[in-house]
């Protein structure tokens, strides 16, 4: 039996690959393991291996072309075996189903056998009124995502998008294409905005131990430089342990807390951003995340990301700091619970408390504003939560506590 | 037929009232008519026209005679076969072929052509292709212009199918109730299409049918210029005066097939010789000269003249633009 | 506003401001507007004068203008409208009037071969001033030879306009603007609509053919409807109000040539349409409707299918149940807007 090679799915929410280049032609002798194909999804760029030794044949996706995941898009012909496209396994029925529709059954993703119903699953188009359609398009938004409310699933617009006002346009010009990245950012978003009850609170932090402690650390030869962001995900991995239910996620039967501390960092990129993982930061000295963040970040830019690198967050860090924005709100990143965006430290007049009264000095002040999902995490778990950022900035020893 | 003698002639042509010229003119008349059918077939033989055409050939008298008794400001409607009558209502043949060719100088732009063609400045309100199916309208225009309160008066020509389509009698009974200024002219030409005049009607003449309404009703020889001259000219005294319509009934025969497809199964070629025998021009010519009106000689060239008028519409016609295509839904409304 | 002292059959004066006339006063208000105005405009048909029309709207008129000016015809339908053609090819501006709707097959070869078509035929070179009224519909009772709702069959011929007004107020004006017009114009009652009132100003005034209008605004459902359609889809439209769903009526009033801006604009607004018209459904004007709405820009605002209400595919029967089963009524407008805007198709 020729093994198929099929679409891979890196990720829980990838729905399709890009096949962006084949690496073996089609007939051309393979080894397992060898990598046959670049394939892009939503977040990164694969290489996939050929998953058996032999002769790459009925390469069905083209390059550029899009292949929804586990799709069969090629098979391996194993030594001894001869190569007929009929050699796909299915039902009579199934056959029959295909050829009226135009289709290579062979084409058709199945477990096994293919059956009627795969077919037909694969031939089912997105029922969708025009109206739902005008809208996905002008807004990047995946049809295929979203679950319809009309008659038979059909997805109408009120399922894109809740009241928007339609205005009659008798123009409109044609969107530029959106890249997936941003269709996947697009959906996100729009998802989380319109279904996580967002509620947020802003703190200040003095920094003048991250300043100094940074100044330490960061004159050492030897070591990675440790950035802003790595303390704060060394202290957010730290906060997010005493507070697990900023560690959550609100599911449909109930409120999951997380196991592991696996701290998001949103990088820029030139198409949108990524979200690359620090897991298990808590365990992680500050020179291990830096290195890791850089190296993944590095990764990222190379579009080279490896799906762990970008799996498994349970908190994101938004720090626009670097770009002089005082202070912002970031949208939560689901399924997490939390988000923190982080704004630049500035030079601050502050009234410290001392023995001999009330004294003005001038300190290095970061804001801090933390986006929850209001359905898990009351105000005065928020409050708690950043408090205990706050100390750890402030006197970062509380950290070896 | 015999041939009558010249006081007879004479007292015939002093009794119509019709000056030398004006016999001259109607005999110049039908020889157009007769050289532009015979170029329109020819044209239509090599191509050069599409569609189809219904031929007058033999039947110019009843065209000419019946114009000749209406002023330019009357007005006709006329048939599928109604070169004849658009000229002998006045209409330039330079421009008849022209919308033959389906030019844009053309009477109808080019929209109509030749079984629509209308010159409705020279008041004729164009051949029909649906058969009766100038009649109600004819009565239509009648009403207008008694309405107006002028002495104008309308003339339709229909064909014998016509006067057993219900528009012939609704048509003439209207006109006949309300006294519009309207002649009907039947061009009984034995044959609406392939079925003969006489298994169509039980009657003899299709005039007998005036008198169902109650108004005049006469058959003359429609090959006879002055026959169908003095019938049409007595009916539209009538109409001027106030006095109402009347049905003249013009006994000829067409020598040609009802259209271009038309193989004639359902006569002989005896019986079109017979009537060929009895042509109008011809007779018309010899009434001329049997009455000394003019003589053999200054009659000769007319047909050549007739030919070569149309011979310069051709190559009016042909030189001219066709419609532009951007043009097309011109007209539709107004 | 030229002053107009206007007279009912029955002689009471009428009220100046914020009267009421019925659709059957407003049209022969027209009539009678139209003919004191232009000398060559001219009614003709069966049982017009002192029979005052099957229906009473020319009722009086041959008081006021005369036999000569208000003809009674035989019955003569091909002919009435022949008549009419001959007559405003001539110069004069007629009307004539087909007794019911249905009596029209027998005036088609003119109208359709001769009238429609003869400005085309001649290069544009003559005009058929005209406008032929007749009275259409069902609901008397009258069955199959007296209910026909045919205006589909004019809409589709090049050279003919349709009209089909559905209040006293657009009945009078659309007559004048169609007695008006330089085209044949066939001008469609609706025999129910006859006793219906509304505001109708006193004095001249023309609506303009080919303008849609909209009856009421709302935002969930365009409601397309024509002639009898639209009183019945106002009256849908209130009691859906009471439910929350807000239904926007649009009238076309003109047929053809048919301004489909209009509910372009408002499907646009509303993403739903229900289009309603008592002729039989199948290739009836709403399917021209329905085409116009998916070929142009509301396609793109369209959230569900286009849903059609309108006449079964069968000759109006006589029995009174199935007299009203065979067109939409109110109740049938109501369940299907209300399902359109609960998304239920």
């Amino acid at each position: 039996m020729p093994v198929p090679v099929i679409m891979p799915k890196f990720s829980m929410t990838q729905e399709e690959g890009r096949v962006m280049a084949w690496l073996a032609a089609e007939g051309d002798v393979v080894e397992k393991g060898d990598p046959i194909m670049e394939v892009e999804t939503d977040k990164v760029t694969m290489e996939v291996e050929a998953p058996e030794s032999g002769v790459l044949r009925g390469v069905a996706v083209q390059e550029g072309d899009v292949a929804p995941v586990t799709a069969v898009i090629a098979h391996i012909v194993l030594p001894g075996e001869t190569w007929s496209p009929k050699s796909v396994k299915a039902t009579p029925v199934a056959r029959r189903v295909a050829a009226v529709a135009g289709i290579d059954v062979g084409d058709v993703p199945a477990a096994g056998k293919v059956r009627r119903q795969d077919v037909e699953a694969y031939l089912d188009k997105v029922r969708a009124t025009p109206a739902a359609r005008r809208l996905a398009r002008a807004q990047g938004v995946d049809l295929t995502a979203v679950n319809g409310s009309g008659p038979r699933g059909r997805v109408q617009a009120k399922d894109v998008v809740s009241p928007v006002v339609v205005s009659p346009v008798v123009e409109e010009k044609v969107a530029k294409p959106v890249s997936t990245m941003r269709r996947t950012i697009a959906e996100r978003l729009t998802q989380s905005y319109q279904t996580i009850p967002h509620v947020t609170f802003t703190v200040a932090a003095d920094m003048t131990a991250v300043t100094e402690l940074r100044q330490r650390l960061n004159a050492r030869e030897d070591a990675e430089k440790v950035s802003v962001t790595a303390v704060l995900v060394k202290v957010c991995a730290w906060a997010l342990g005493r507070h697990p239910l900023v560690n959550a996620s609100w599911q449909e039967d109930g409120i999951h807390e997380h196991t592991q501390v696996n701290v998001g960092v949103a990088v820029a990129l030139e198409e949108g951003l990524i979200v690359p993982v620090v897991h298990n930061a808590a365990q992680l000295g500050l020179g291990a995340i830096a290195a890791q963040m850089q190296a993944v970040t590095a990764r990222a830019r190379n579009g080279r990301l490896q799906p762990a690198d970008v799996q498994g967050g349970t908190f994101t860090i938004s720090n626009l700091g670097m770009w002089g924005v005082e202070q912002f709100t970031a949208v939560i990143n689901p399924p997490q619970s939390a988000i923190l965006a982080v704004g630049r430290t500035s030079k601050q007049p502050v009234v410290v408390e001392t023995a001999v009264g009330d004294e003005l000095v001038i300190r290095p002040m970061m804001k801090m504003t933390l986006s929850v999902d209001h359905r898990i995490i009351d105000g005065a778990v928020a409050a708690r939560f950043l408090q205990d950022v706050v100390t750890a900035l402030e006197q970062p020893d509380t950290l070896l506590w | 037929m015999p041939y009558q003698t010249v006081t007879d002639e004479r007292k015939q042509i002093e009794t119509s009232g019709l000056t030398p010229e004006q016999l001259l003119e109607a005999l110049r008349k039908m020889h157009l008519i007769r050289a532009f059918e015979e170029k329109a077939e020819a044209l239509y033989a090599l191509g050069k026209i599409h569609g189809t055409m219904h031929l007058s050939i033999g039947q110019e008298a009843s065209a000419v005679g019946a114009c000749l008794a209406l002023r330019p400001d009357d007005t006709i409607l006329s048939t599928h076969r109604g070169h004849g009558h658009c000229i002998a209502k006045g209409a330039e043949p330079p421009l008849m072929m022209a919308e033959f060719f389906g030019k844009e100088v053309g009477y109808c732009r080019g929209r109509g052509g030749s079984m629509h063609i209308a010159d409705v400045a020279g008041g004729n309100l164009g051949a029909n292709g649906i058969v009766a199916g100038g009649l109600p309208i004819s009565t239509g225009v009648g009403l207008s212009l008694q309405m107006q309160h002028t002495d104008r008066v309308c003339l339709t020509f229909f064909g014998d199918g016509a006067a057993n389509e219900g528009a012939f009698h609704e048509a003439l009974n209207l006109a006949a109730i309300w006294r519009l200024p309207v002649v009907y002219v039947c061009e009984n030409n034995q044959y609406a299409m392939s079925m003969p005049m006489k298994a169509a009607f039980p009657i003899r003449q299709i005039s007998e049918r005036a008198a169902a309404y109650g108004i005049p009703g006469v058959t003359v020889d429609g090959n006879d210029l002055l026959a169908v001259y003095e019938a049409v000219q007595t009916a539209v005294s009538r109409a001027r005066a106030g006095e109402g319509p009347s049905l003249i009934e013009n006994v000829t025969y067409r020598w040609r097939g009802h259209s271009k497809s038309d193989r004639q199964r359902y006569r002989t070629r005896d019986e079109v010789k017979e009537w060929q025998a009895r042509d109008p021009i011809i007779r018309l010519e010899n009434l001329l000269v049997g009455a000394d009106l003019f003589t053999a000689e200054q009659l000769a060239d007319l047909g050549a003249e007739a030919r070569q008028t149309i011979e310069d519409s051709v190559a009016f016609a042909e030189a001219q633009a066709d419609p532009d295509p951007a043009t097309i839904l011109e007209g539709v409304y107004a | 506003m030229r002053e107009q002292v206007l007279e009912k059959a029955s002689g009471e004066p009428l009220q100046a401001a914020n009267r009421e006339l019925t659709y059957s006063h407003a049209i022969r208000e027209a009539l009678q507007l139209a003919m004191r105005r232009d000398e060559r405009v001219f009614m003709l048909g069966e049982d017009i004068g002192v029979y005052g029309g099957a229906f009473g709207v020319s009722d009086g008129l041959i008081e006021e203008f005369g036999a000569e000016r208000v003809r009674d015809t035989p019955i003569s339908e091909a002919v009435i409208a022949g008549a009419a053609i001959g007559a405003a090819v001539t110069g004069m501006r007629p009307v004539a009037e087909i007794q019911f709707m249905d009596f029209i097959t027998l005036s088609m070869e003119q109208l359709v071969l001769q009238g429609a078509k003869m400005r085309f035929m001649f290069g544009g070179k003559a005009s058929v001033p005209m406008v032929l009224r007749t009275p259409a519909g069902s609901g008397t009772g009258a069955a199959a030879q007296h209910s026909e709702s045919l205006e589909a069959w004019f809409v589709h011929v090049p050279g003919l306009k349709v009209v089909m007004p559905s209040t006293p107020y657009d009945a009078k004006g659309l007559l004048l603007a169609a007695i008006e017009d330089d085209n044949p114009v066939i001008f469609v009652e609706h025999k129910l609509l006859y006793r219906t009132k509304g505001h109708v100003p006193e004095g001249y005034y023309t609506v303009p053919l080919s303008q849609s209008e909209v009856k009421r605004e709302g935002r969930d459902v365009t409601v397309v409807a024509t002639s009898i359609m639209v009183p019945r889809a106002l009256e849908a439209a209130d009691l859906l109000a009471q439910e929350g769903i807000e239904l926007e009526v649009v009238d076309p009033r003109t047929l053809k040539p048919y301004d489909a801006d209009t509910v372009t604009r408002s499907v646009c607004k509303t993403g739903r349409v229900l289009i309603v018209h008592e002729a039989p459904k199948t290739a009836g004007f709403g399917a021209e409707v329905a085409a116009e709405i998916v070929a142009g820009e509301a396609f793109d605002y369209l959230d569900a299918p286009i849903r059609r209400l309108a006449g079964l595919d069968v000759p109006i029967p006589y029995n009174r149940e199935l007299e009203r089963t065979a067109v939409p009524q109110v109740a049938d407008i109501v369940r299907e807007a209300r399902a359109l805007a609960r998304g239920e198709y």
